[in-house]
């Protein structure tokens, strides 16, 4: 019952927040405009399908889904800081920073459906349904994207101490994500052996949400054919567990920060 | 019932609290004075777990705050000098978590906001409130429940006479009840109409502990309370500044 109430506190103020609903309107316009930007080879504009819709919206998601998530997650583990109430009340303070990350992946995600069912709206409606569920397990690996940024995002938060420290390091850790990590990748893969390689990537995908995110995602749709060679061989990668471990790993970057942030706030003076 | 028990606390290397012991009964009010950073928040701040103490152990109705911090909690009610709780925080929604915290129905938080006059702001979040009437939910929600500790930081600053007067009457409601009570505050008027006893603090150090009366014989101050009200502002200069700096400024 604590739980459920403690959620549900959160959740409230979750969704009186603005920047989600700003996020929301931006992500289906953006969606919509993908959407309906498609040229056909003789030059007419037409709707494309969810298969390359999709394609376009996954650079977009990951670009942008990190950064908010991770920026929001600061902003709450900061928050959590400055809880002397609550943390005053006779409840562990993991919940509380669980119940956080809940309440916010709960916003986001709803966020991320408005903007995802916008243009799949559009195109189901214009383009007709083929790949809709491939479309709907991209909106999945968004949501599992969002609530691996809030995680890391809240152990941020709570080890900064102070707003704007806090916000300096997500916008430092999405850079790190999204840019640095592929230079990192790029460099450790050119240099090891070819037959380690594969195994190598795996890890590397691993390593990095929004790089996992990403091979999920063009893993979901044809990856030879999109990215050329490079895909080919993501796609003969993911084809076997190594899709399974990416998704682990995905998942795993929401449970191990998580957790790690429930564990040092609850040592930690406020 | 309050124990510390040898309570230290250092901030890097300022001694915010040292060595403090204290006990307050059940049914008693004591209050904490000193200047700032004297270690009074931080005494309730530790009571209420929000900092660990260094040393020493602090109870709350036998239960240790550090190794058994829920069940300390369960019967504690804190209202932090600072808000606690996020602005955007829709004040049922609080409600109906501070009552679930403390094992009390849904509704025990609706009624607790509705004797203070705010039934028809449940909906509304302490962002949209004014200044006093957020501090009377607060006070609402912190002494929600049956308690046996009554923790308050400056629980009268910036309100208005209405407002200190819902303090003042629910501190004696928990005194009544058999709730200790703890609180600090700058208003040496309220601490000497509710505390039973007065802890004066100087820098991490309790340099005086006391009722009126005894504080008045231990500052040599001349009073008859059957004749006047305490002057406790002369009691907590020399308590706090010391004999000789009070001749000096005089």
């Amino acid at each position: 019952m604590t739980r459920r109430a403690l959620l549900r506190f959160d959740w409230a103020a979750a969704r009186r927040g603005r920047l989600v609903p700003l996020f929301a309107v931006g992500f289906a316009l953006a969606s919509v405009g993908v959407a309906l930007a498609g040229l056909s080879a003789g030059g007419a504009v037409l709707v494309q399908g969810f298969a390359r819709t999709s394609i376009s919206l996954l650079q977009l998601t990951l670009w942008t889904v990190p950064l908010l998530s991770l920026l929001l997650g600061a902003v709450s583990g900061v928050e959590c800081t400055e809880l002397e109430f609550l943390t005053a009340l006779p409840l562990p303070r993991a919940h509380i920073v669980v119940s956080r990350w809940g309440a916010w992946t709960l916003a986001l995600s709803a966020a991320l459906i408005t903007g995802f069912g916008a243009a799949g709206l559009v195109i189901g409606i214009l383009a007709g349904s083929a790949d809709v569920g491939r479309y709907l397990a991209l909106i999945g690996v968004a949501m599992l994207l969002a609530s691996a940024g809030l995680a890391v995002g809240l152990w941020i938060g709570i080890a900064a101490r102070g707003r704007a420290r806090a916000v300096g390091f997500a916008v430092v850790a999405w850079f790190v994500l999204v840019v640095g990590a592929d230079l990192v990748a790029i460099a450790l893969l050119s240099v090891l052996p070819a037959h380690t390689a594969t195994w190598s990537l795996v890890v590397l995908l691993t390593a990095n949400p929004v790089d996992s995110a990403r091979a999920l995602g063009l893993g979901l749709f044809q990856a030879n054919v999109v990215a050329g060679p490079s895909g080919a061989a993501l796609q003969r990668l993911l084809g076997g567990p190594g899709a399974a471990l990416v998704l682990a790993g995905l998942i795993a970057w929401t449970v191990v920060p998580l957790r790690i942030a429930g564990r040092r706030f609850a040592r930690q003076d406020l | 019932m309050i124990e510390l028990r040898g309570v230290s606390k250092q901030f890097g290397d300022r001694i915010a609290l040292d060595t403090l012991t204290l006990t307050v009964g059940a049914g008693e009010i004591v209050a904490l004075v000193g200047p700032n950073g004297a270690g009074k928040s931080t005494t309730l701040r530790i009571l209420a777990g929000g900092l660990h103490p260094d040393r020493g152990s602090a109870v709350i109705a036998g239960r240790d705050v550090i190794t058994d911090p829920l069940r300390a909690r369960l019967r504690l009610g804190y209202l932090p000098q600072r808000l606690g709780v996020p602005l955007s925080a829709v004040v049922g929604d609080l409600a109906a978590l501070v009552a679930a915290a403390r094992g009390l129905p849904p509704g025990a938080g609706v009624r607790a906001l509705s004797d203070y006059g705010l039934a028809d702001r449940l909906d509304a979040t302490l962002g949209e409130m004014s200044g006093g009437q957020r501090q009377r939910a607060m006070l609402a929600l912190a002494t929600l429940g049956p308690l046996e500790a009554l923790v308050l930081d400056e629980p009268s600053i910036s309100l208005d006479v209405d407002g200190a007067d819902d303090v003042r009457d629910a501190m004696r409601a928990a005194k009544r009840a058999g709730v200790a009570v703890l609180f600090a505050s700058h208003h040496l008027s309220d601490v000497a109409l509710l505390a039973d006893r007065i802890v004066v603090m100087v820098a991490g150090k309790l340099v005086a502990c006391g009722t009126l009366e005894e504080l008045a014989a231990t500052t040599g101050v001349a009073w008859d309370n059957r004749v006047a009200d305490a002057p406790i502002e002369r009691m907590y200069r020399i308590l706090v500044r010391g004999r000789s700096a009070l001749q000096d400024a005089a």
